[in-house]
């Protein structure tokens, strides 16, 4: 069990290790956009530095969070030591030894290739064999999820799974499906290239493959979110899940539906017919379902518990809710913010209306808002729910812990609010520098400022999230800590219907809307076309 | 159980009926009821829409009754064929070839003759493709229009290898470490003008291709290049007389440069890295 709790704490200590100077980053990239001085104004610096904080807070620090909180996950909600810990820290050795070996060329500047690589372009070799070792080592940790699920259910015949594991072992699954797309782009085109074995690459192939990956990402990194709103909130809040099925299936309809939904990345790519991207378009809006299934049934449990604990009348149950525990209130944040990212992201998966914001800084405003906002805020909060379990030491603080979560809070949306409206106007991302002498450009200014303001905003609130954890690690040991309790439904499934409690049949549905939804994407570039690009080398390194 | 697997069954016939729905209704809007729409909308008819909704593009052939007559920049495609070929010269033969460069660009490639660009560190794929354009007539000069005719793919490439290896014009190898001072904040017009452009009037910054800290195949490194050769490249693509840059990048930006920058420009890069950083 000790060993179980290092193998997390590890894992979580890499994670937020790497997310705090990422952050520092991303504040340097939103002045080099503005037009405030700079330290430093060199847009090859941008764009490694964008290709680091793109790496490290897409690729490094969702990948160990996520890894570590499985591992936790199937420690507790399953009641025993995990099988096969040694193969986990092999596999966090991996992704440590990656994340390095991919962060070398990019601190060298030369890999500046964004951390979304987009052949042509090419980087140093280092950096893709490194992300590569990242997916390796992150595939140890999806086959022992696996593993412990399929151990525990063969022991327990029967009774359902927790829904803690069941949730993280559809996350496993899901990336172990997903990550293939981004795999064998790397495997198959980019690294022939960067190894000088070849000079030119299909850069439509390459996009199609990456799309596979790039959305159903997304959800991987959501799902752990999602996992304390089912299973850790209702507890904190005082209360019961209100469905323990409704979360089954949520989980289930991610698993489904990531990945045949990702050409909505491609709307405006010539290589795509418009039959496949008005698919992909129509099957994105299903996957907006298990999201309002689970705020349907989170704000249901949120008004469980407000009404247990006395509140009354129509929304007296809000003011009765614990908003001084950083679980409870960083889900209500959470929920907030999903609100105006979902919204957007309902444009943006809109075949038409995806046009109008195509290659704006509204696409990036977006995601930092729904992945920095919405999930990194759960992280933060999953953070501060394991931390006593996981060193042994209690939280020395919850009252800085909820400010820094309503600091993340502001930040979030005083920085991407004028980001959304700047993109709105036209303001294309991906760019370093802006002339802002231009006055096209110039009616922008303020709104670069604000968001500079939000960075601000946020780099304190991560500093103060570091500062929280660190010191709480040092404070001194306590002499009992609960262990991690998860919610109770309010009518706790004594059995649940084996497709709930299972991965096989649904694994077969995705396969089968995978081949039909990106069979014919894929499989055309071997018959239709055969336009390979040169390879656009960011330097030259080799005398070939 | 058997209860159970049986309403297993049932729910599962269920999922796959949903699915098989939905993904009914996706394929049956974008592939027969879109394209039967768009047929009656626009010029395209619906089997055009049809293979639109493929991916099989068909527009060139309904609209292409009148095609402007070709104009064909550079024959050179940047294949792997081509990139192979290019890179794979023998210097020691080249350096046999280059006798008869001497000539004009005198030994070891410096040529004293200020419009006689200088060849040695040339990178390899930029003299592969200027002797193909001589070749092919899409780049002008009697002399060595003259001379590269007699020459072959494989000459061109060991005389770039033989060039590429002369100390002389250092080579562009896309250096991106960081300098302060390469963006609009910088006061100097001229370095503005190479490390950012200058996007009122559309023009590119001159780094992000010639370096320093950019690099784009085919295009050449332009540090201690002659700075009378380099003004009167830019003269000329700007009028139009030389035209062998592929999606003519520098006949656009060229256009835009007012005839003071275009020699502020020449003589920076002409005195080499030192001024330029």
């Amino acid at each position: 069990m000790e060993r179980g709790r290092l193998l997390s704490l590890a894992h979580l200590w890499a994670a937020f290790l790497c997310f705090l100077p990422a952050t520092g980053l991303g504040l340097w990239q939103l002045l080099m956009r503005s037009p405030l001085p700079v330290p430093v104004d060199d847009p090859n610096a941008y764009y490694a530095s964008l290709t680091a904080h793109g790496s490290i807070m897409a690729y490094v620090f969702p990948t160990l969070f996520i890894m570590g909180f499985g591992y936790a996950i199937a420690v507790s909600a399953l009641g025993r030591p995990l099988r096969g810990e040694n193969w986990a820290w092999a596999g966090f050795v991996l992704c440590v030894v990656g994340s390095l070996m991919a962060l070398a060329p990019i601190a060298g500047g030369r890999s500046s290739i964004l951390y979304t690589f987009y052949p042509p372009m090419v980087g140093n070799v280092w950096y893709y064999l490194g992300v590569a070792v990242v997916i390796i080592g992150s595939y140890f940790w999806v086959a022992l999820m696996l593993i412990n699920f399929a151990a525990w259910k063969r022991e327990n015949p029967g009774k359902p799974v927790p829904l803690a594991m069941f949730a993280i072992t559809t996350c496993a699954l899901l990336w172990g499906w997903t990550a293939l797309g981004a795999t064998s782009e790397v495997v198959f085109q980019i690294l022939p290239v960067s190894l000088g074995w070849r000079h030119t690459i299909d850069a439509g192939l390459a996009r199609t493959l990456f799309s596979m990956t790039l959305h159903a990402i997304v959800y991987f990194w959501l799902i752990p979110a999602y996992v304390a709103f089912y299973t850790l909130m209702p507890q904190a809040a005082g209360g019961r899940l209100y469905s323990d099925t409704m979360g089954r299936i949520a989980f289930v309809l991610f698993l489904v539906f990531s990945i045949p939904v990702g050409m909505h990345h491609l709307f405006m790519d010539p290589e795509h017919g418009s039959g496949f991207k008005f698919v992909h378009s129509l099957l994105t809006f299903i996957v907006a379902l298990p999201t309002l299934l689970t705020v349907f049934t989170i704000t249901a449990t949120l008004e469980i518990a407000g009404r247990a604990r006395g509140g009354k009348g129509l929304l007296g149950w809000i003011r009765a809710l614990p908003w001084n525990e950083p679980m409870v209130l960083s889900v209500a944040l959470a929920l907030l913010l999903l609100a105006p990212g979902g919204f957007g992201g309902l444009i943006n998966m809109s075949y038409a209306m995806n046009a109008m914001i195509h290659n704006t800084s509204w696409v990036t405003a977006h995601f930092h808002l729904i992945f920095g906002g919405v999930v990194v805020i759960m992280y933060m909060a999953i953070g501060y729910e394991l931390w006593p379990r996981l060193t042994g030491r209690p939280l020395i603080t919850k009252r800085a812990a909820c400010v820094q979560l309503w600091l993340w809070f502001w930040g979030m949306l005083i920085m991407t609010v004028p980001w959304h409206i700047a993109g709105l106007m036209g303001q294309p991302r991906r760019y370093a520098i802006f002339d802002y002498t231009d006055p096209g450009v110039a009616k922008m200014a303020w709104l670069d400022i604000l968001s500079v303001v939000g960075g601000v905003i946020l780099v304190c609130s991560a500093a103060l999230f570091f500062y929280v954890l660190a010191r709480s690690s040092l404070a001194s040991a306590a002499e009992s800590i609960s262990p991690i309790r998860y919610a109770l439904a309010v009518n706790p499934p004594a059995r649940v219907h084996p497709l709930l409690n299972g991965f096989m049949f649904w694994n077969v549905l995705l396969l089968a809307l995978v081949l039909i939804t990106y069979g014919y994407p894929v499989g055309q570039f071997f018959f239709l076309h055969n336009q390979d690009a040169p390879e656009h080398s960011l330097t030259r390194e080799m005398k070939r | 159980m058997s209860a159970g697997n049986g309403s297993g069954r049932s729910w599962g016939f269920f999922a796959v009926a949903m699915l098989t729905g939905v993904v009914a209704l996706s394929f049956g809007f974008g592939f027969v009821l879109l394209p039967k729409y768009q047929g009656t909308q626009g010029p395209y008819s619906a089997k055009d829409s049809l293979y639109h909704a493929l991916g099989l593009h068909a527009h060139g052939k309904e609209l292409g009754s009148v095609q402007p007559p070709l104009k064909v920049p550079t024959y050179i495609v940047w294949t792997d064929a081509t990139i192979r070929q290019a890179m794979g010269g023998d210097a020691k033969r080249g350096e046999f070839i280059a006798l008869n460069c001497n000539a004009c660009h005198v030994e070891q490639a410096k040529s004293t003759e200020p419009w006689i660009p200088i060849l040695a560190g040339l990178d390899r794929l930029v003299t592969y493709k200027q002797l193909d354009d001589f070749r092919s007539g899409t780049r002008l000069s009697g002399p060595m229009s003259a001379i590269a005719q007699s020459l072959t793919p494989q000459d061109y490439a060991d005389v770039a290898a033989y060039y590429a290896s002369q100390p002389g014009m250092p080579e562009n190898t896309g250096e991106r470490m960081p300098h302060s001072h390469r963006t609009y904040r910088n006061p100097d017009p001229l370095q503005r003008l190479i490390f950012a452009g200058d996007p009122k009037r559309g023009i590119a910054a001159c780094a992000s291709c010639h370096g320093p800290g950019g690099y784009l195949i085919g295009a050449p490194a332009l540090t201690n290049q002659n700075a009378a050769y380099l003004g009167q490249q830019l003269q000329a693509f700007a009028q139009g007389t030389r035209a062998n840059d592929m999606n003519m990048p520098m006949r656009t930006i060229a256009r835009l440069l007012t005839p003071e920058e275009m020699k502020s420009l020449a003589s920076a890069y002409a005195k080499g890295l030192a001024e330029l950083q």
